[in-house]
């Protein structure tokens, strides 16, 4: 009976928070359908009463979005992958073994998330510049690593400090050298965690608007979070099309997270069918 | 391997396992620290020595000129209060709502995609669809609120001293929490289920359960997923930009905006630098037990 | 083998494939200029733009123009940390806002030595008035672009709804609030206010100060004494004129809600679709507001009027330059597109399509801009207006009186306590100099 009344209270808490999150996405869809006329009344209308889809397409032609989807999508993966594999194999350092200065070097790499974005931005420009990879995706991956690798590292520190070391140990005994130990033991252990590290490095670098706008300066570059900001910025701000942009910005990353979800769920899912 | 020695394990300490060769560590490690500095070391040296470059050489004057500016200290103020907020209200809802998707209760695979959904929106817009909730004109919350009967007149949620904070705090609550609570929900998935089930046998409650079985075993990630937050919402800028510019007056100006604003409005970038590096001092300073609890050994 | 013969090997090996190569290069490659423009997001000036690129580009087969779009807001950040690292786009546009700030950065060329190439009266064409603003210690650093004075704009039928004259728009600032007054009302009669008599950006925004100016200047007021050194946001005229604005939310209640976060955007939308009568404006206005909303028809129901006068007839000027990049690799061919942009020419297409007023004198007496009802007003109001001080802590004396006009707005602080710390800190700022 008690257990029932938990999960009624916490499927009430869920329904309540699901209001406060989902409430800006409905508003973000109804402004969409509106015409602008409609968007700009007052008080304003619940319900478009002339729904139109013209905001998505508008964003969609007047714009390449074909092209800022795949700008994003290659720059958040590499950016993500990438800075997930160099943290976890960073983080298995730190956590298996007895490194001299090792506080240090994590207080160094959390250090390294604390400069603000802003003024790293004059000296990446002239790196960038020198090196060549100013107003190119390598660039921007390089930049966003400085954010995402940080982040990542002390993810997966904090992931794999919860694998048992006596399962390295068994595993050494069965022959496993150190990278074997963490490809074999550590890495599937910890995989809830590296997938949600993944997932948030790759948000991490889709969302980031500062550097993609300072770093690059040709429309090829440009991405789908600094397309749907400049709409905001120019002079024609159309407030049914800046929602239909926000609202399709965000598919591919729900689609990540569809398709990650299982990884992290599946144990639970099966601690709850044997309990 | 036989569950006792697992629970052991769990629990016990790890001292009795440690590995002697600490070379080999720093291999792991050296990718992600050599490429750290190789990217960050340039960056943040111009930034120290352009904080103390005046005319015809090097002082203190910008720091002294810093410390000495009460908007300053005001801004370093509202910055504390929106980071213990929107830190604190990340931790009780993400917290709660990975317990809660974690447990037996119906539909958890929607709330679970719908708890993650604030934070696939970059925080720019984020600040710019809030902005558009709470317009004073034709901001649809207002609306909602005069229907119901719940506010008699229209409220200016961003430009009333005291409610503007609070709105920017709601924003940035909405948007933030789902990170605390993904990491958490990943967390709970390293917690062995036997153990449960002997906390259970020996008469633990859930309160217990989540006391002695939970909360241990969330500690690390816990950490992390606090610095983490931590530091972004020190340094959280495209929402309080988007949404007030710091306004109104300067009541919800935050470092971060204000380093931008020093920097790329106002063309003082000696100054900008000396006042970024008093936040990363600040940021140090807050971070460091975090740092000594995630290098403990249990 | 000694190093200098080594030397020679090399530096011949160089000279080979130079030879060998020069010519490719100088058949397959045009040169190629870098474009940033902020209207080159904007459907209208966009589409303008790239019409005169193309025109500039079939005359001169050797140069390729590469249009790079940025945002009005991001522009100076972008160009900034671009100069830092020597790579500016090879011509941008700036507007007197941030102008002196990139003189001073050693961000623009020199382009006296291209001036003086010209003929003796290059320069006669333009009003004098750009030309010296441009002149940076006697260097002429920019080429004057369009040139604009802040006007009334105003709905008409919005004040014959209101009982009031469409044909007389007010004359003095008290007359101002009187039809602000009066053009604030609750049309569809559901017990709110939804039109209001006057919108301004008041939030932290660089279009602000052409919309403030003008009122601080026309009630005699002005923000720094005569030689520059001190604030005068002090003054008996200045407290009146900051006074009379905060009051026109606070006590008027003219404005609409939420002024403190409008963006000059926001106020013409909010004029395209009929919730304020009066806004102030310029050139661009009526364009942007049409395409906003057509149906407004706003090239016959908005008109624009002279500012209000106070104890001076004065308003705002607004004036943009064309830079060079002081790092580009071919001045000449980036000053052949500059000529090209500022010749009677292109300012007259420029006109025509966007409405922007030129600073060239031959383009104003055009009958096509004399005859037009906006722009008539625009090109007499120019003898009245003034540019905001160009010293290189402008942006942050006037963000410190944005504070101290937001705090007073919203009821954060007294008005008079607002000004008299707003004035401090401006001090503050100047005392650094």
């Amino acid at each position: 009976m008690r257990l029932r009344l938990g999960t009624v209270l916490a499927t009430g808490a869920l329904v309540l928070l699901s209001v406060y999150v989902l409430f800006p996405f409905g508003w973000m869809l109804v402004t969409a359908l509106k015409t602008e006329q409609e968007a700009l009344r007052i008080p304003s209308t619940w319900w478009p009463h002339q729904p139109t889809v013209d905001a998505f397409v508008v964003m969609w032609t007047r714009k390449n979005y074909g092209l800022y989807f795949l700008n994003s999508t290659v720059i958040s993966l590499s950016t993500a992958v990438l800075s997930s594999a160099v943290g976890a194999l960073a983080a298995y350092g730190f956590s298996r073994f007895p490194l001299r200065g090792g506080s240090f070097l994590m207080g160094f790499i959390l250090t390294t998330q604390m400069l603000p974005g802003v003024l790293l931005v004059g000296p990446y420009f002239r790196v960038l510049t020198a090196l060549g990879l100013y107003d190119t995706r390598t660039g921007l991956v390089i930049a966003f690593l400085t954010i995402c690798l940080p982040f990542a590292t002390w993810m997966m520190k904090g992931f794999i400090d919860g694998v048992p070391r006596e399962l390295d140990e068994a595993a050494r005994v069965d022959g496993c050298g150190w990278l074997g130990i963490f490809t074999r033991v550590v890495l599937p252990l910890s995989l809830p965690g590296l997938v949600a590290t993944t997932l948030f490095a790759f948000l991490l670098a889709w969302g980031d608007l500062l550097w993609v706008s300072t770093l690059t300066h040709s429309e090829s570059m440009v991405t789908v979070t600094l397309a749907i900001a400049r709409t905001v910025q120019e002079f024609y701000v159309n407030w049914p099309e800046l929602m239909a942009g926000a609202l399709i910005g965000g598919l591919p990353s729900i689609a990540l997270y569809l398709a990650l979800q299982r990884w992290f769920v599946q144990g639970l899912t099966a601690g709850a069918v044997k309990g | 391997m036989p569950d006792a020695s697992r629970a052991a394990a769990w629990d016990g300490p790890r001292r009795g396992f440690r590995i002697r060769e600490p070379a080999v560590g720093y291999l792991f490690v050296a990718p992600a620290v050599g490429l750290l500095v190789a990217v960050l070391v340039y960056p943040a040296l111009t930034t120290l020595r352009l904080s103390f470059s005046v005319p015809g050489g090097l002082g203190a004057r910008h720091y002294i000129q810093l410390l000495s500016d009460p908007l300053f200290w005001q801004v370093v103020r509202q910055t504390a209060v929106f980071v213990v907020a929107s830190v604190g209200a990340h931790l009780l809802l993400g917290l709660g709502a990975a317990l809660a998707v974690a447990g037996p209760i119906p539909a958890r695979g929607l709330f679970r995609v719908v708890a993650l959904l604030p934070w696939v929106v970059p925080d720019v817009v984020a600040g710019i669809v809030w902005k558009w909730i709470l317009n004073p004109l034709y901001g649809v919350l207002n609306d909602l609120l005069l229907a119901a009967g719940l506010i008699a007149q229209p409220l200016e949620w961003l430009t009333r001293p005291g409610l503007a904070p609070l709105s920017v705090i709601l924003a940035n609550v909405w948007r933030g929490f789902p990170f605390v609570m993904v990491i958490l929900l990943a967390g709970l998935q390293a917690i062995p289920q036997d153990l449960y089930e002997a906390a259970s046998l020996d008469g633990a409650g859930p309160w217990a359960r989540f006391r002695f079985v939970t909360l241990p075993g969330l500690r690390k990630v816990l950490v992390v997923a606090l610095a983490l937050d931590t530091i972004w919402e020190v340094r959280r800028f495209g929402l309080v930009q988007a949404m007030t510019g710091g306004g109104p007056g300067t009541l919800t100006e935050v470092l971060s905006t204000q380093v931008f604003k020093q920097y790329f409005h106002f063309y003082r970038f000696e100054y900008a630098s000396a006042m970024a590096v008093a936040m990363t001092v600040l940021l140090l300073a807050v971070s460091l037990p975090y740092v000594r609890m995630i290098m403990q050994e249990e | 083998m000694t190093r200098t013969g080594g030397r020679v090997v090399a530096a011949s090996f160089v000279a080979a494939l130079v030879v060998v190569l020069a010519p490719a290069i100088r058949a397959g490659e045009a040169v190629t200029l870098r474009f940033s423009n902020w209207h080159l997001v904007e459907t209208v000036w966009g589409r303008s733009l790239r019409e005169a690129i193309r025109i500039f580009e079939s005359r001169n087969p050797g140069i390729r123009i590469v249009p790079e779009p940025i945002s009005y807001a991001e522009k100076e950040a972008r160009y900034q940390a671009e100069c830092a690292a020597r790579r500016m786009p090879d011509v941008v546009k700036l507007h007197n806002f941030s102008l002196a700030m990139f003189f001073e950065l050693g961000c623009a060329a020199d382009l006296t030595p291209f001036v003086q190439k010209e003929s003796p009266d290059f320069l006669k064409s333009w009003y004098e008035f750009p030309i010296k603003s441009l002149t940076y210690r006697g260097r002429l650093m920019a080429m004057p672009g369009d040139y604009m004075s802040m006007v009334l704009i105003y709905n008409r039928e919005l004040f014959r709804a209101a009982g009031l004259d469409p044909n007389r728009p007010p004359r003095t600032w008290e007359e101002f609030r009187e039809y602000g007054r009066r053009l604030t009302r609750d049309t569809d009669g559901d017990g709110r206010v939804d039109q209001w008599g006057f919108s301004m950006p008041a939030s932290k925004n660089p279009g602000l100060p052409l919309r403030v100016l003008p009122i601080v200047w026309s009630f005699g007021a002005d923000f720094l004494t005569p030689d520059g050194r001190r604030s005068a946001m002090n003054t008996p005229e200045f407290r009146e004129a900051f006074r009379f604005i905060v009051e026109l939310a606070t006590v008027d209640r003219v404005v609409p809600p939420g002024v403190t976060t409008f963006g000059p955007q926001d106020v013409r939308i909010q004029m395209a679709h009929r919730r304020i009568a009066m806004k102030i404006g310029s050139g661009w206005t009526y364009p942007i507001v049409n395409a906003i909303n057509p149906q407004l028809n706003a090239m016959e129901v908005l008109e624009a009027a002279p500012m209000p006068a106070g104890r001076r007839r004065v308003t705002a000027a607004w004036l943009s330059g064309w830079i060079m990049s002081p790092h580009t690799a071919h001045p000449e061919a980036a000053w052949r597109f500059i000529k090209f942009l500022t010749s009677k020419e292109t300012e007259k297409k420029f006109f025509e399509d966007n409405r922007v007023i030129s600073s060239r004198k031959d383009v104003n007496v055009l009958p096509m801009v004399k005859m037009d009802k906006f722009s008539r007003v625009i090109v007499q109001e120019l003898q009245h207006a003034r540019l905001e001080p160009q010293i290189k802590e402008w942006p942050e004396i006037f963000d410190a009186f944005t504070t101290a006009l937001q705090e007073a707005m919203t009821g954060a602080k007294p008005w008079e306590r607002a000004l008299l710390d707003g004035h401090t800190r401006v001090e503050g700022i100047l005392a650094r100099r």
